[in-house]
């Protein structure tokens, strides 16, 4: 090389820095392109967009009624995944001796690697077909299909989540507590839960993140109606949709203002993930500090 | 008189018995009411996950009765040992052991769930098997307690009683998954399978041309992303740790990796399509895309794991930074960098989503022949299938892809951890 050797790191140096900005021009390009389609839609439709009213033949595209499904389901997931996830996760950190450890971790993360498509197949052929026999449903595409799908989806991510930040309390912590004369146990609820409770809870926003955006696990299973069910609470015969099944379903024959409309659906998904995701790593952060110390 | 006789002996006798000190049959009572309760919570859960009710009349009379019993003998047991201490768990213990007693034995039968007529029974059916699981799984904490004379050890039992009951409901779906897969879809994998065109919507011939498709993604997707992968990882890691701009570019990187599948596509099918076509071009860039923060990662990951002292020793003898990096810190970290690699490829093998409106078609692409042309994949013509369920026989063809996309997936998974385990360097 006849460049001489400072200007050529420089170079490198910059080369480095215009690849690692790529990520920042994805999202903006991501939010700039959504946002530009769905632009459209809430130029046109005002705060109606959030209303109920979805009526393709009138014109009438308020996706209210999917941001209620998207909530339901979520919630119905977490109600799974939560509870069972943090108690893998104390299983797995705490309880389980090294080569119990060793097997397990992988064998949850597979779980995590399951193609949401063969969640989704599993679901049609399993589970919709399990709960229409057993809960004597109409047809058993519900939003307690979708839930419970969804929550097997988000436990991966709480679980080796949770693991992780119980693992990275000190272990000094623990050690402190058990010679006091505390049980394992004691420890573990006493101290090891409540120091690592900002990175279980960072897990707990991750995966409501993960099983909002979710999509053809879930669009397979929901009855796709895109309408609030009577009464609403009712998980068992009730057909609604998400944002994403909503997106996945229509995408294909929407023209004009739907088009628009959905991608306003995305844009929000997107805004909500983005927020989830940020939160997610402050909570993160803030464990970090708090360790770095101690 | 001779009732009575009996009576005060039979008191005695039970007096005898818990006496404080009489540990070796409070430790039977209490194993077996563990060893009792649990066997009601795997009945409660197989009624459940079967939908029909395990076990006959007789067994259900059996261990109602035996629940009768030992509620009994337990409920003594926690009131001679524990007078007022523990009134609470008391109190939750009599109702549960009540509830477990009542409904084993009464549950008729005829509420079972072939009569498709009473529909509210199926529900009441549904409802009580869920409250044995709780009862059963609660009743057998509860007895952990005596065991250990209710000292806090006693709680700690019952504690990781219940943790290992979640550990196995977490595995559960896991084991029905993939076994349910492999066992209905390995019978399907012939050579005709893998190599014969798509007909008949699917209920014939084979799946060669998704296969190749995927199998181009993935290709695909390492060109796209591994380069960017490492360039970022290599920028955060080594030239610039801290300051703003890296600041952002790891929350852009965070959010990178949350954004839902469904919205990377709904991205190239406003950006890529247009310029490229519903092409493989189109799928690999947003594939790419949906990789990259894995790849970032992983790689950040494997750089960091490599010692200051390396590089300094580098330094030392006067090399540059970029020769560092390029001779010290790459080589120990690849196999790292490779393994987020191979999984990142492993997760574009399995999406749908970021395709479905940008790069594939059901039928009749078959195998592509340049960047621009549509193509077949796996993950989209088992939703395809899945589509088609119930209206063709598609159910075998389905299984089978299932199969094939699981074992294309879980395999990459297992490469990957292979690698991670084969050349992890230890410093």
């Amino acid at each position: 090389m006849l460049l001489p050797r400072s200007l050529k790191e420089e170079l490198i140096k910059y080369l480095f820095f215009s690849v690692a900005a790529v990520s920042i021009f994805i999202i903006f390009f991501i939010f700039f392109f959504l946002f530009q389609e769905a632009f459209p839609a809430f130029q046109e439709m005002g705060w109606d967009i959030f209303s109920t009213n979805w009526n393709v033949s009138e014109g009438q595209y308020g996706i209210g009624a999917a941001i209620f499904g998207t909530i339901i389901v979520t919630i119905g997931a977490m109600l799974i995944a939560i509870p069972l996830g943090i108690l893998g996760a104390i299983f797995l950190s705490e309880l389980a001796p090294y080569r119990l450890r060793v097997i397990l971790k992988p064998i949850i993360e597979l779980l995590a690697g399951v193609p949401s498509i063969v969640y989704g197949f599993i679901g049609v052929v399993l589970i919709v077909r399990y709960l229409q026999v057993s809960f004597d449903m109409l047809s058993g595409y519900s939003f307690l299909a979708g839930s419970l799908i969804l929550g097997v989806m988000a436990l991966p991510i709480i679980i080796s989540m949770s693991d992780d930040a119980m693992k990275a309390v000190p272990r000094s912590y623990k050690e402190a507590s058990l010679a006091l004369g505390a049980t394992k146990w004691e420890t573990i609820k006493k101290v090891t839960m409540p120091s690592s409770i900002s990175g279980i809870s960072a897990a707990v926003v991750l995966g409501i993140g993960r099983a909002v955006g979710e999509t053809m696990a879930v669009s397979l299973v929901l009855g796709n109606v895109m309408k609030i069910p009577i009464p609403p609470w009712d998980m068992f015969e009730s057909t609604g949709t998400t944002l994403t099944s909503l997106i996945v379903r229509d995408m294909g024959e929407a023209t004009g203002l739907q088009v628009n409309a959905l991608f306003a659906g995305a844009t929000i998904l997107f805004v909500i993930v983005a927020i989830m995701s940020i939160s997610s790593n402050i909570l993160r952060e803030r464990v970090e500090k708090k360790f770095k110390g101690g | 008189m001779n009732l009575r006789k009996g009576y005060s002996y039979s008191k005695g006798f039970l007096k005898e018995l818990f006496k404080r000190d009489n540990w070796e049959f409070k430790k039977i009572i209490c194993i077996i009411s563990i060893v009792f309760s649990s066997l009601v919570a795997i009945i409660g859960f197989a009624s459940v996950a079967m939908s029909v009710y395990v076990g006959d009349m007789l067994l259900k009379i059996l261990l109602g009765t035996i629940a009768i019993l030992l509620s009994i003998l337990l409920f003594y047991s926690y009131v001679k040992l524990h007078k007022k201490k523990e009134l609470a768990s008391l109190i939750v213990f009599v109702v549960i052991v009540f509830l477990l007693a009542y409904y084993m034995p009464l549950f008729p039968p005829q509420y079972g769930l072939r009569s498709y007529d009473v529909d509210a029974s199926i529900l009441k059916f549904m409802i009580i098997s869920i409250i044995l699981i709780i009862v059963g799984i609660l009743s057998a904490s509860f007895s952990m307690k005596p065991l250990y004379n209710f000292t806090s050890k006693s709680s700690q039992a019952s504690a990781y009683y219940f943790l290992t009951v979640a550990i196995l409901l977490i595995l559960y779906p896991l084991v029905i998954i993939v076994g349910n897969i492999v066992s209905n879809g390995i019978g399907g994998i012939s050579w005709e399978f893998l190599t014969q065109d798509v007909s008949r919507h699917g209920t014939k011939g084979g799946v060669f041309p998704a296969l190749v498709g995927t199998l181009l993604i993935m290709i695909g997707t390492v060109f796209i992303a591994l380069p960017l992968g490492i360039g970022c990882a290599v920028y955060l890691q080594e030239y610039a740790k801290k300051g703003k701009i890296v600041k952002v570019i790891r929350i852009a990187v965070d959010i990178l990796q949350g954004i839902p599948s469904i919205v990377h596509g709904l991205f190239g099918l406003a950006f890529f399509v247009p310029i490229f076509g519903i092409s493989l071009l189109s799928g690999i860039l947003i594939m790419g895309f949906l990789t990259l923060p894995i790849i970032i990662r992983a790689s950040e990951e494997a750089l960091r794991s490599v010692p200051l002292s390396l590089r300094e020793g580098s330094y030392a003898v006067g090399a540059t930074k970029w020769q560092t990096i390029r001779r010290v810190v790459l080589p120990p970290a690849l196999p790292g960098i490779i393994t987020g690699t191979v999984l990142g490829v492993g997760r574009a093998a399995g999406e749908t989503a970021p395709i479905m409106f940008t790069a594939v078609v059901f039928m009749g692409a078959g195998v592509p022949t340049d960047l621009f042309s549509p193509i077949q994949a796996l993950p989209y013509h088992l939703l395809e299938l899945t589509r088609y369920i119930g209206a063709y026989p598609v159910d075998q063809n389905a299984w089978t892809t299932a199969f094939l996309l699981l074992a294309v997936v879980l395999g990459m998974n297992a490469i990957a951890i292979i690698i991670r385990e084969k050349y992890r360097v230890e410093f």
